[in-house]
């Protein structure tokens, strides 16, 4: 099968810094002068969609899922690379550009509908669909300045799904109009796909691209840093954010300023994975199986009985455990300067599928202070859970029989 | 389809205006739309303009310093070349904004670029008509001639205009879109170039000495020519003629411009 966007080493150069960009160079068409102030926001990435499939691309701001995008619709040309795009696409960047305020909603259908590359005919077919999914059928002949911002949105949405392209691309668009909309969008890009489109997704939102995509990008700074399935992809993602903050750790406080001054570094957290049962590094997980928390320690000086805690939270903050050596009544040796320590902290996992971040930390026997902690120092995907929803998995049997009836 | 450093310009011609014309299309009406949208008077204004302008003029021109006209009545002699002028001036004007002005469209969406530049041009060819009609009225009112022969001559006189509009409009667009002085001087060259062309006095008072000079501004001879065959039912004079190459070089260098530029607008907008 062709794929339907074949990516090679594509790279995409900006130019630093205000100055006034040179004409010249741009008729000449050749090398600028090396010493000019680049920035690479997309560097040798490759990778494919077939037709049907989804891939997420993410990462955080500024790590190139945009311009991407930008180079896959055209709007702007790689420095290097080569793009092979097979089909009609429609992008969807910004819902609603070209939209003028001044014009009818109806108005502005067709004009973003011929932005979008539909011919006036096929708007005229789907006009019906376009303006019924948008839900805006009573202010149709309103100046779309008038309309609320999820209004707007969803026209805009609605427009581009119904291109009824060969690969679609979307931008951050989920993030916008209610959940009710949220639902419909999602039925709306899986109707798509099951017709062969291929879809690609922008976004921060881990749900969507969980929900949407089969494949995910992890984009780090203009760099392709991980590809896989979708599950791991968030993981991936997560990976590096923690990576970036740790990095940004010891400048800037996380929790209100002072939990930062209470670290010492006496004993240092230097690695922290999960490990199942078979030595294997893992991040996906099973749903009830039992797994390996593995911290790698080292002290600085000498240490007693220090205390080792971890915790483990949904994305949103909501505590699915947590628990330290003392609660668990876990005696813990002395820790001698310059010795370190592998530590495997054993633990069932019976939760439902979603992704989860675990956060550790290593205090002082006395619990006066940290010498070191990690908030999400790492996230992991549980899997093949039962159907439920909610967090743990109750392992829930049902029973009927027939009884008397009752008085 | 591939899109590589290389073969981009090749393949950006895939879709070119005349594929995408149904934008166009779209985008002239909007643009015509939009402009005229909570008006009182709406398209009334591309009469009122001229029409103004031309009214002060002969006031000025006919009552504080003469200004021979022969027979034509100057508010005639100015309106005839008043109307082409604002349809030549207003639509370089929006032509060097249109990429600026829809930045958020360069940037977010492909569609073939000169779109934006060649619909500003077509939305002002209305406001053109408009006026045009009051032309007629005036001329019909003064009691002149309307259909004549030499109307045969107002098709290419208008299409050279159109020619040197749109040369200028895409390579200003283009330019303008690196360095926004472009649409200061634009604004700039359009106030002398007015002096510079004969719509407030007769070719015939500019000395001898400067004609040569005087003519290389493609404008006049265009004016000139809408004068000869509107009032004077004669055709077009030599200079018209002898701007055709000079149109065309202009034409073919905008264009030429705007091409090489286009790969790198979403870039440097």
């Amino acid at each position: 099968m062709q794929p339907a966007i074949l990516v090679k080493n594509l790279a995409k150069r900006y130019r630093l810094g205000g100055k006034l960009p040179p004409i010249w160079p741009m008729f000449r068409r050749d090398e600028d002068k090396p010493s000019e102030n680049y920035h690479w926001a997309v560097n040798d990435v490759n990778f494919e969609v077939n037709p049907g499939e989804a891939l997420g691309i993410i990462g955080p701001n500024g790590a190139g899922k945009t311009t991407i995008l930008k180079l896959l619709s055209k709007v702007t040309r790689p420095t290097s690379g080569q793009i092979h795009v097979n089909g009609r696409f429609s992008a969807l960047i910004e819902l609603g550009a070209g939209f003028h305020p001044d014009l009818t909603g109806r108005e502005n259908v067709y004009l973003n509908g011929i932005i979008l590359g539909m011919k006036r005919t096929e708007i005229e077919q789907r006009f019906d669909q376009i303006v019924e999914f948008a839900g805006i059928g009573r202010y149709l002949d309103t100046p779309v300045k008038r309309y609320s911002s999820g209004m707007y949105a969803r026209l805009g949405f609605s427009i581009a799904a119904h291109v009824d392209p060969d690969i679609l691309l979307v931008d951050e668009v989920l993030a916008v109009g209610d959940y009710a909309f949220q639902v419909k969008c999602h039925a709306r890009m899986d109707e798509l796909r099951s017709r062969g489109t291929a879809l690609i997704l922008v976004s921060h939102n881990m749900d969507a691209v969980r929900r949407v995509c089969d494949r995910g990008l992890v984009m780090y700074r203009g760099e392709a840093i991980f590809q896989g399935s979708s599950a791991e992809s968030v993981v991936a993602y997560s990976d590096a954010i923690r990576e970036a903050a740790r990095d940004a750790q010891n400048a800037v406080p996380t929790e209100g300023g002072l939990a930062q001054r209470v670290m010492t570094f006496d004993v240092e957290i230097k690695n922290v994975f999960l490990m199942n049962e078979n030595g294997e590094r893992i991040s996906v997980v099973p749903s009830g199986s039992r797994v390996f928390v593995v911290l790698e320690i080292c002290s600085a000086k000498d240490v007693h009985s220090p205390i080792i805690a971890l915790a483990i939270r949904t994305p949103d903050g909501q505590r699915v455990y947590a628990s330290t050596t003392k609660w668990l009544e876990q005696e813990t040796p002395d820790f001698v300067a310059g010795e370190c320590w592998r530590v495997e902290y054993a633990l069932d996992l019976p939760l439902l599928n979603g992704s989860y971040d675990l956060s550790v930390n290593i205090g002082s026997s006395d619990f006066k202070h940290y010498y070191d902690r990690i908030e999400n120092a790492l996230s992991f995907e549980i899997v093949n859970s039962v159907n439920a929803k909610g967090i743990v998995d109750l392992d829930a049997e049902v029973n009927f029989r027939k009884m008397e009836p009752v008085q | 389809m591939t899109i590589t450093d290389r073969a981009y310009a090749k393949a950006a011609p895939r879709v070119n205006i005349w594929t995408a014309r149904e934008l166009l299309w779209a985008w002239t009406t909007r643009t015509i739309r939009a402009r005229y949208k909570q008006s009182i008077l709406g398209g009334l204004w591309a009469i009122i303009q001229p029409a103004a302008r031309a009214v002060i003029l002969t006031i000025i021109f006919t009552r504080f310093i003469q200004i021979d006209t022969g027979n034509t009545p100057y508010i005639v002699f100015s309106y005839v070349a008043m109307v082409p002028w604002m349809f030549f001036s207003s639509a370089l004007t929006d032509m060097v904004e249109s990429l600026v002005h829809n930045m958020n469209l360069v940037t977010k969406i492909f569609f073939p670029r000169e779109i934006l530049p060649v619909a500003a041009l077509l939305a002002r060819f209305l406001d053109f008509a408009i006026a045009a009609v009051l032309l007629v009225v005036l001329m019909l009112l003064y009691r002149l001639p309307v259909l004549t022969v030499s109307l045969v001559y107002l098709p290419i006189v208008f299409l050279l205009q159109f020619a040197l509009t749109l040369g200028l409009g895409l390579a200003g667009a283009a330019i303008n879109v690196f360095y926004r002085d472009i649409s200061h001087l634009f604004t700039f060259a359009i106030q002398i170039l007015f002096y510079a062309t004969p719509i407030i006095y007769p070719v015939s008072r500019v000395p001898e000495s400067y004609q040569a000079l005087y003519f290389l501004n493609p404008m006049a001879a265009i004016i000139e020519a809408y004068r000869s065959i509107l009032l004077y039912q004669t055709p077009p004079d030599i200079t018209l003629y002898a701007s055709i190459p000079v149109v065309l070089l202009i034409l073919i260098l905008g264009y030429w411009i705007f091409k090489r530029l286009e790969a790198f607008f979403a870039d440097v907008i």
